[in-house]
C-alpha cells in the first residue's frame, strides 16, 4: 500500500478491496436472485442476503434484516436490489447496521429520497454508489452490480462513468485493444447521487494499480467541472482521458438521464470540455478517438 | 422535467400564488373577445431566455393579435417548434426575483432573492441575496423570510407574503427548481408572478398524482414524459425530418451515437433508450418504436444498437423478428449492431428475415453503414 492509500477514508478503502464480504438486499427478487448468482460466479464474496422471505438462495443464508445479516457475517458492503421507491429505506437499514459501502442499482429513485439518503450516508461515514448505477468492479476479482463481463478485463485503467452503456462500449473496445481496468465505478446519471466524480479522484490517485483515468461524462449537472477543480488542486500524476456525451443535445429536451438536462448554459458540453481540458485532461468527442489515444499512450498499458 | 409556464402558473394559482389572467392559444380565435388589451403572446417552449430568443411578443391592439399569434406559432425557439402560446394580460410593477433551487452536489437548497429582476438577473449576481439551506420546508421558508427582511419596502412585504407559499409548493410538488422572474411588486406591496419556472422530478410522478394528472392531460405538450409513463422507456423525437431512426438502449450511449451520427452528416430522427433488459419476452416496445419509424417518411435508415450485458441476443433477435412481422410497413434498411451472449444465434435468426437487415458487430462500421444508407457521405 502506498501513502495515498493510507489517507483514504475507511469506506473508500473498501473500493479497493476485492475480498470484502458482501450482502445483497432484495436477494429474493427476480433481479436479486439472478444478479447474485452472476456476481458470485464472478468471484464476489457474497456472504448473506436480506429479504423478508428468510431461508437461503443458492446456499447463501438469507436474513430478515441487515442487522441480523451483519451480526452473523460481518459484511461491510451491500448491493441493494430493490424497487426505486424502496431504495431509501433499504439504504437506511444498511447504514444503521454498520454497512460502509452501498451500491444501489434501481433506476428511478426520487430526488427527494436521494437527498435524504445522501445526508444519512454521509453522516454515517459510509459511501453510497448510486442511486441508478450498473455498479462497480475490480475486474477478475469483484463485481458489485452488473457491469458486463465482455467489457471487463484486469488492467491499469481507472474508469468512472455517468453512463452505463457508454462505459460498456468504451471499455469493450479498450479491452479488445488489450487494455483492461484496475477499478471501474459507475456513478449513474441521476442529478443527486451518492458519489460524484470528484470524490473518486483520491481513490484512483491512491490506487497503485491505476495508471491512467478514463472519465465518461455527459451533459448536465456540474460533476465534470467539479472533477476539473479537484484535478487542479490535488495533482495526480496519472493522465486523464475524458469523453462527454451530448454535444448536440438541445436545451430543454429530456434524453433518458434526469441529470442530463441542460438549462441555459449550465451543464453544457462546452463548459465541461473546457474545464477538463484546462485541468490537463485530454478530452475527446468521438469514442474511436478516445480509444485510439488511450491505446497509443504508453502509461496506460504499463 | 421543466413544466411549461402555463402549467407552472396553473399549479401556482391553485396555491394562492397570484398570476396574470392567461389562456392557452394556438390561433388568434382562441383568445376570448373580452380579453383585456394590451396583452402578451408567450411561446410555450421548455427553454430559458425565451424573451431574448424572440419567444415573447406584445400585442397593443386587436389588429396586432392575429399576426402576432401567427408569427409565434410558426416560430422555432432554441430548436423547439412552438405549438402553443400563452396569451396573457399585461401586468406591471417593480421587477424582482425569488427562487428555490436544489443544489445537486450538496443536496441543500439555494434560496435566492433579488430586488431587481427581469432578463439579466442571473448575470447581475451582485443584486442577488442567497442562503444555502437544509433540504427542509421550514428551514427554506425561514431562510426566505430572513432574506426578505433584508430588502426594502414594499418589496419586503411582498417577499414575506410569497416566500412561505413558494417554499410549500417547492416541497409538496418535489420540485428541484422553482423561480419567479420577474415577480411584479406594486407600491402597495401587492404582487403578481410575471413568469414561472418549475422543474419537477420525473421519478416522483408516481407519488405526485396531481402533477401526473396534469402532465397526462397535456400529452401533446409533454410527449416524452407521457410516452414514458405509458410505455416504460424513453423516446424523444429530435428532428421530425430526420433521416436515421434509432432503436437503441442506454441513455448515455444513445446521446453519444446521436453526436457521432450528426458528425457524419446524418440527421438522427430520435433519441431512444428502449432497455432490452426489461423486454421480458415481449416485443411491445420494439413494435411501438418500429411503428413510429414506419410512419415517418423522412427516415431512410434504421440503426439498432443493443449492447446486452445480461440479456441473451438469441432471445432479443427473436423479439426483433416478431416486431418486424408486426410492422410489415417498415421496409427501411436496418443495421443491427449487437454485442453480447448469443451473437451467432442472433445472426442466424435475423439473417433469415426477408427484410434488408444486416447484423454488424462493429459500431464504427455500423455507423458508416447507416450513414451510407441514409444517403449521407462521411465528411
Amino acid at each position: 500500500m502506498n501513502d495515498g492509500f493510507a489517507r483514504l477514508s475507511p469506506c473508500d478503502e473498501l473500493l479497493l478491496m476485492p475480498d470484502v464480504k458482501v450482502l445483497v438486499q432484495g436477494i429474493n427478487g427476480r433481479a436479486g436472485r439472478s444478479h447474485t448468482r452472476l456476481m458470485r460466479a464472478y468471484g464476489t464474496r457474497i456472504v448473506a442476503g436480506v429479504s423478508r422471505s428468510g431461508g437461503s438462495v443458492d446456499g447463501i443464508p438469507v436474513y430478515n434484516t441487515c442487522a441480523e445479516a451483519v451480526a452473523a457475517t460481518a459484511a461491510l458492503v451491500s448491493v441493494v436490489m430493490v424497487s426505486p421507491f424502496a431504495v431509501a429505506d433499504a439504504v437506511e437499514e444498511a447504514v444503521a447496521a454498520g454497512i460502509k459501502l452501498i451500491v444501489t442499482v434501481a433506476e428511478g429513485m426520487p430526488v427527494a429520497d436521494a437527498v435524504r439518503t445522501l445526508k444519512r450516508v454521509k453522516a454515517a461515514g459510509a459511501r453510497w454508489i448510486g442511486a441508478s448505477t450498473p455498479g462497480l468492479a475490480i475486474p477478475g476479482r469483484l463485481k458489485l452490480g452488473f457491469l458486463p463481463d465482455v467489457a471487463l478485463a484486469p488492467g491499469r485503467l481507472g474508469v468512472m462513468s455517468k453512463s452505463g452503456t457508454l462505459s460498456y462500449e468504451i471499455c469493450y473496445r479498450l479491452v479488445s485493444r488489450g487494455l483492461g481496468q484496475s477499478l471501474w465505478v459507475g456513478v449513474g446519471g441521476d442529478p443527486v447521487k451518492g458519489t460524484r466524480f470528484c470524490e473518486l479522484l483520491p481513490v484512483f490517485a491512491a490506487d497503485p494499480n491505476t495508471a491512467a483515468l478514463v472519465v465518461i461524462g455527459e451533459i448536465g449537472g456540474s460533476e465534470e467541472e467539479e472533477l476539473a477543480v479537484a484535478i487542479r488542486s490535488t495533482p495526480c500524476q496519472k493522465p486523464v482521458f475524458a469523453i462527454v456525451a451530448g454535444r448536440t443535445a438541445r436545451e430543454g429536451l429530456m434524453m433518458g438521464h434526469a441529470g442530463a438536462l441542460v438549462h441555459g448554459t449550465n451543464g453544457s458540453f462546452e463548459s465541461k470540455c473546457a474545464a477538463l481540458a484546462a485541468a490537463g485532461a485530454r478530452v475527446f468527442a468521438r469514442i474511436q478517438d478516445l480509444v485510439d489515444a488511450i491505446a497509443s499512450d504508453s502509461q496506460c498499458s504499463r | 422535467m421543466l413544466l411549461l409556464e402555463y402549467d407552472a402558473k396553473a399549479m401556482m394559482a391553485e396555491r394562492g400564488i397570484r398570476v396574470p389572467r392567461g389562456v392557452l392559444v394556438r390561433a388568434a380565435a382562441d383568445v376570448p373577445a373580452d380579453f383585456p388589451l394590451p396583452l402578451m403572446i408567450k411561446a410555450q417552449v421548455p427553454v430559458g431566455g425565451r424573451g431574448r430568443a424572440g419567444g415573447v411578443l406584445e400585442v397593443a391592439d386587436a389588429t396586432a393579435l392575429t399576426p402576432a399569434v401567427q408569427r409565434m406559432t410558426s416560430a422555432t425557439i432554441k430548436g423547439h417548434r412552438v405549438r402553443e402560446c400563452l396569451a396573457e394580460e399585461m401586468v406591471a410593477g417593480h421587477e424582482c426575483f425569488i427562487g428555490f433551487a436544489l443544489d445537486h452536489a450538496s443536496g441543500n437548497v439555494d434560496v435566492l432573492l433579488s430586488e431587481s429582476g427581469g432578463i439579466d438577473v442571473e448575470a447581475r449576481n451582485s443584486d442577488i441575496v442567497a442562503e444555502r439551506t437544509d433540504f427542509d420546508p421550514v428551514a427554506c421558508r425561514d431562510a426566505a423570510m430572513r432574506l426578505a427582511a433584508r430588502t426594502r419596502e414594499p418589496l419586503r412585504a411582498a417577499f414575506s407574503d410569497i416566500a412561505p407559499r413558494l417554499a410549500e409548493m417547492f416541497f409538496s410538488l418535489e420540485a428541484v427548481l422553482l423561480e419567479i422572474n420577474p415577480l411584479f411588486v406594486r407600491p402597495d406591496g401587492s404582487w403578481i408572478a410575471g413568469d414561472a419556472k418549475l422543474v419537477v422530478d420525473d421519478n416522483a410522478l408516481a407519488r405526485q398524482p396531481a402533477l401526473a394528472a396534469l402532465i397526462r392531460s397535456r400529452a401533446d405538450a409533454y410527449p416524452e414524459v407521457v410516452g414514458k409513463l405509458a410505455s416504460g422507456f424513453d423516446f424523444a423525437v429530435l428532428d421530425a425530418e430526420g433521416d436515421v431512426g434509432l432503436v437503441t438502449t442506454g441513455a448515455g450511449l444513445t446521446m453519444q451515437l446521436i453526436d457521432e451520427l450528426i458528425a457524419r452528416g446524418c440527421r438522427p430522427f430520435n433519441f431512444c433508450d428502449i432497455r432490452t433488459g426489461e423486454f421480458r419476452g415481449d416485443p411491445a416496445r420494439l413494435i411501438r418504436v418500429f411503428e413510429t419509424m414506419a410512419a415517418s417518411p423522412s427516415i431512410r435508415a434504421v440503426l439498432i444498437n443493443f449492447f446486452a450485458g445480461i440479456t441473451h441476443l438469441g432471445e432479443v433477435s427473436r423479439l426483433i423478428v416478431s416486431a418486424l412481422e408486426a410492422v410489415p410497413r417498415l421496409v427501411l434498411p436496418i443495421t443491427a449492431r449487437l454485442i453480447g451472449n448469443g451473437y451467432d444465434e442472433a445472426v442466424a435468426v435475423l439473417g433469415a428475415m426477408p427484410v434488408p437487415l444486416v447484423v454488424e458487430p462493429d459500431l464504427e462500421r455500423a455507423l458508416d453503414r447507416v450513414t451510407a444508407a441514409a444517403g449521407r457521405k462521411r465528411p
